[in-house]
């Protein structure tokens, strides 16, 4: 009984105001936005190689970024999110060397995506937790594979070449990246207050109760599903215009869709900065390793995978979170910094390390 | 193609996918991991096997003792020293975990012995007999008894033993093995080991009948994943009949006209999601973890 008195005497207490948690992503997005402005100014003073590294950076960020809808919010772990990154790469590629004008190809590479992710989502998306991941990694695979016995677009499953983009393109081609990225983002904004959104994180907390509330949680899914497909397949047709070439073992290649899940981890699944913030610290000692002149690409990312799924399995976002924190009001501020130190330090020792 | 040699393909190839899965299906139906690394132990366990055949001469099937204990050894720490730290972490996180363990193994292999494609060429690579006009290869053969004598000592060891019995138990309920005094850590440790070095048996049968290279290891994880789905989890039988079930579909589909070879990876999943879709606990029913 005194429990039930306990419960009572919580739920006629007024409620807290709410007005900081709501603005956290209005906070997020213009952080967000102010991030990719920065990054918006490269080809102002940057050479050719830095725009090189910023151009892949911003590519990798908004594929983490459409991961997220599916991977951070809807919580359901799809790990081959290339495929749609190939069939982007190869509607822009098939259609440039067909003759007609490269935004055809990104437009039709989109709805094509956008199907299959569909078509796709309908069996899929009926499994859960180990199935689902390891069906979309399966498709993907399978998509791979399909496409270098059938040799789809020639060459022998080797690298098709596009008609080399004028000097400018490259500058363009890293706005459009910067536009989807900024794109991604509003979306991203939009959906955590929007009903879809909340549909998506209430499947992700508890599919069924999500599901004894009324939400059609299959078909939430499959929604999130295609949002995620569509600017993934748009970055891959961009990135085969970029590269003026493409083959099966570049744009399907699966460690773009585990590096994606990764850099998402790294930074915090189901939040507006994590995509951003990991894709940026991970891209960068990525490219660091490279020009060290090592080439052991997947070590670096196997070990990075180890680290972060260890130390970080919510990601740098909520250390931030746990660093600020309200905590008693009369610290000073050094005491109250040193107080967010010990909490973080306490919040990566509870795994164990 | 005759039909007796169809059915021996069949079976042959059945008990060798069995391996293949044998220690995956132990780690995820005990531990609930999905170990995505696994198809690496079996490519370190070709190397393995390639190292010893080329270096010490020794036989691939005789060095399999040895392989697996190379392997048990390896899995032991990675679960001792890794796994045991995220055991308790929601399902994304092993995954992923996994993956990376995966992508290391296997770029370190690749680092150590390059990309290329190997093989063992045994004296006796191409000997077998003939039954009418079916042709066995006894390579294939001893293969698929190892298969069944592994299955079939597995199955004694989880339940006739005590540390066997101490698995199944950490298994079935976490908490109630470590109120009964089963060390949990030690436990999973023992059960990844023994799993590894099950993926190390299989990559050395590999090694003698098939050319391997470090990437495979992708398409080994993926059958794997596929013949435990098929059989169901929890009893190493099952692994026999996910491998045969999945034996059939591989030797049988691209008989069909108009398919022809080369599609491995779309016949494994298209053969899941129908399998998932229409028997989601797998051909042999129950499943041992939910």
């Amino acid at each position: 009984m005194t429990t039930n008195i306990g419960q009572l005497a919580r739920v006629t207490k007024p409620l807290p105001k709410q007005t900081k948690e709501r603005r956290t992503w209005l906070w997020s997005l213009l952080i967000g936005l102010a991030i990719l402005a920065a990054i918006a100014t490269v080809p102002a003073y940057g050479n050719a190689a830095l725009l090189h590294t910023w151009t892949w950076i911003v590519m990798v960020i908004v594929l983490a970024q459409s991961w997220n809808f599916i991977g951070g919010y809807t919580g359901y772990a799809a790990f081959g999110n290339v495929a749609f990154f190939g069939i982007g790469s190869y509607s822009v590629g098939l259609l440039v060397l067909a003759g007609l004008p490269f935004w055809v190809g990104l437009i039709v590479g989109g709805i094509i995506a956008g199907v299959f992710a569909l078509l796709i989502g309908l069996p899929v998306l009926r499994l859960k937790g180990h199935y689902f991941a390891i069906a979309t990694l399966g498709t993907a695979e399978a998509l791979r594979e399909f496409v270098e016995v059938k040799d789809i677009g020639g060459g022998g499953g080797g690298l098709m070449s596009l008609p080399l983009p004028g000097l400018n393109a490259y500058t363009i081609v890293f706005y459009a990246f910067i536009s989807l990225s900024v794109i991604c983002l509003f979306i991203t904004a939009v959906l955590v207050r929007s009903k879809f959104g909340y549909a998506l994180i209430a499947i992700r907390e508890n599919e069924q109760a999500a599901e004894a509330l009324g939400i059609h949680t299959y078909w939430y899914k499959v929604g999130a599903f295609v949002l995620s497909a569509v600017p993934t397949a748009l970055a891959g047709g961009l990135y085969a215009y970029w590269a003026t070439g493409f083959d099966p073992g570049t744009v399907f290649d699966r460690s773009i869709s585990v590096e994606i899940v990764l850099l998402t981890f790294l930074g915090g699944t189901g939040t507006i900065l994590g995509p951003i913030i990991g894709g940026i610290l991970f891209e960068t000692a990525s490219f660091q390793f490279q020009t060290s002149g090592l080439s052991l690409h997947n070590t670096l990312l196997g070990f990075s995978i180890i680290v972060v799924t260890i130390i970080l399995p919510q990601g740098l976002i909520r250390l931030l979170q746990e660093f600020t924190r309200k905590s008693a009001p009369d610290l000073t501020a050094v005491n109250r910094f040193m107080e967010g130190l010990q909490r973080v330090r306490r919040y990566i020792t509870a795994n164990g390390i | 193609m005759a039909f007796g040699q169809v059915l021996v393909n069949w079976l042959l190839l059945g008990s060798l996918y069995a391996a293949v899965a044998l220690g995956f299906s132990l780690v995820w139906g005990i531990m609930n991991i999905v170990n995505l690394a696994h198809g690496a132990f079996i490519v370190v366990g070709a190397y393995i096997a390639f190292w010893m055949y080329t270096q010490l001469s020794i036989d691939p099937y005789m060095g399999i003792p040895l392989t697996m204990a190379a392997l048990f050894l390896i899995g032991w720490l990675v679960q001792y020293v890794v796994i045991n730290r995220v055991i308790r972490a929601p399902l994304l996180v092993t995954f992923l975990l996994t993956f990376g363990l995966d992508l290391l193994i296997t770029d370190l292999v690749q680092q150590i012995f390059s990309s290329n494609r190997r093989s063992i060429n045994t004296t006796y690579a191409a000997d077998g007999f003939d039954i009418g006009s079916t042709h066995i290869a006894f390579d294939s053969l001893i293969a698929a008894g190892i298969a069944i004598l592994l299955t079939a000592a597995l199955s004694y060891f989880l339940a006739r033993t005590r540390t066997g019995n101490a698995i199944l138990a950490t298994g079935m309920d976490q908490d109630a093995a470590r109120l009964m005094g089963i060390n949990i850590s030690r436990t999973y440790a023992l059960t990844f080991g023994i799993g590894a070095a099950l993926a190390g048996a299989a990559g050395a049968m590999f090694a003698e009948l098939r050319q391997f290279k470090p990437p495979d290891e992708g398409t080994f994880t993926l059958h794997a994943f596929v013949i435990v789905v098929l059989g169901g989890l929890g009893t190493p039988w099952g692994a026999i009949a996910g491998g045969l079930a999945f034996g059939f579909a591989e030797t049988i589909i691209p008989l069909f006209p108009g398919v022809g070879s080369g599609y491995d990876d779309a016949i494994t999943f298209a053969v899941l999601v129908a399998v998932l879709v229409f028997r989601p606990n797998g051909l042999l029913g129950k499943a041992f973890y939910s």
